[in-house]
């Protein structure tokens, strides 16, 4: 019943890009935890996490994004979030997430944000 | 086109992740008919999602073979939702704390209780129903009441 997510990096001087397409609930948590793994692997720095303005995204979705938060504070990773539609940016205000991630509208917006704060 | 008073709507879903976006399509049908505007769709549309996904994982532990049960009555002026399911956890919580995201990325909080939380943001009147002993109907039931016109006047009154 879930359409299952598909996952896509693309990498920029400034950020490396997680494309996520499709539901983000408990079934796309192997493929979202992979894709961060393997380029925080890499060295990665600057994420941002790129939605699909109309998917799905549930608490159990949130609940992924949280557990990169914590890797990503460890690590010392910048986390940008794009994409989403006024509902889910009022969620994630909601329940705190956009203290830990800034939340930009478009890649293009957060890769400009990126280069204005010399990250 | 609006629906007359008391229209109901009954769905009858498999307990299986997944199958919250069949009453999440179906709500979201409803409210439009009953001209609720799409941001308020939105918070219905997650309300309902987060409410049957506890209803699957915790109410029927996951089990497909039991159902979720959802109820939609529409009025007027307002779309009541009711989920029923066999209750197999035993009593559903009570109460809902806001979520401590700081101590969850510092894990120092087990991750979740976000579902209720929300739902408990999104919509007007929130929480479970308690169930007569004698009834029919075993298990727990959560109950959603998300108003169709927002009383401004007695907004401006209280003021």
């Amino acid at each position: 019943m879930s359409d299952e997510i598909q996952v896509s990096v693309r990498t920029f001087d400034q950020a490396t890009v997680i494309d996520l397409m499709g539901d983000v609930t408990t079934f796309a948590e192997e493929a979202i935890n992979q894709a961060y793994q393997s380029i925080s692997s890499d060295g990665a720095s600057n994420i941002v996490f790129n939605f699909r303005e109309n998917d799905y995204i549930n608490s159990a979705g949130i609940a992924i994004l949280i557990g990169i938060v914590t890797e990503a504070r460890k690590r010392d990773q910048k986390l940008l979030m794009t994409g989403l539609s006024a509902h889910f940016q009022k969620i994630f205000r909601m329940v705190g997430l956009t203290q830990y991630a800034d939340l930009h509208p478009s890649v293009d917006d957060a890769l400009s944000a990126l280069n204005n704060n010399g990250s | 086109m609006r629906p007359p008073s008391n229209r109901v709507v009954e769905l009858k879903i498999p307990s299986e992740l997944g199958y919250e976006k069949i009453a999440r399509e179906a709500v979201a049908m409803v409210a439009r008919r009953l001209d609720f505007e799409e941001d308020k769709i939105d918070d219905i549309k997650t309300a309902i999602s987060e409410a049957c996904t506890n209803a699957i994982r915790y109410g029927s532990g996951g089990d497909s073979r039991m159902k979720v049960v959802v109820v939609l009555t529409a009025d007027d002026t307002k779309l009541d939702i009711l989920i029923k399911d066999p209750g197999i956890s035993g009593d559903p919580p009570i109460g809902v704390s806001i979520p401590d995201i700081a101590g969850m990325v510092m894990g120092e909080e087990r991750m979740g209780g976000m579902g209720l939380f929300l739902i408990r943001n999104l919509v007007d009147e929130a929480g479970f129903v308690e169930v007569d002993e004698e009834d029919d109907d075993e298990g727990n039931q959560f109950r959603m009441v998300i108003y169709r016109i927002q009383d401004d006047d007695e907004d401006e009154d209280e003021e």
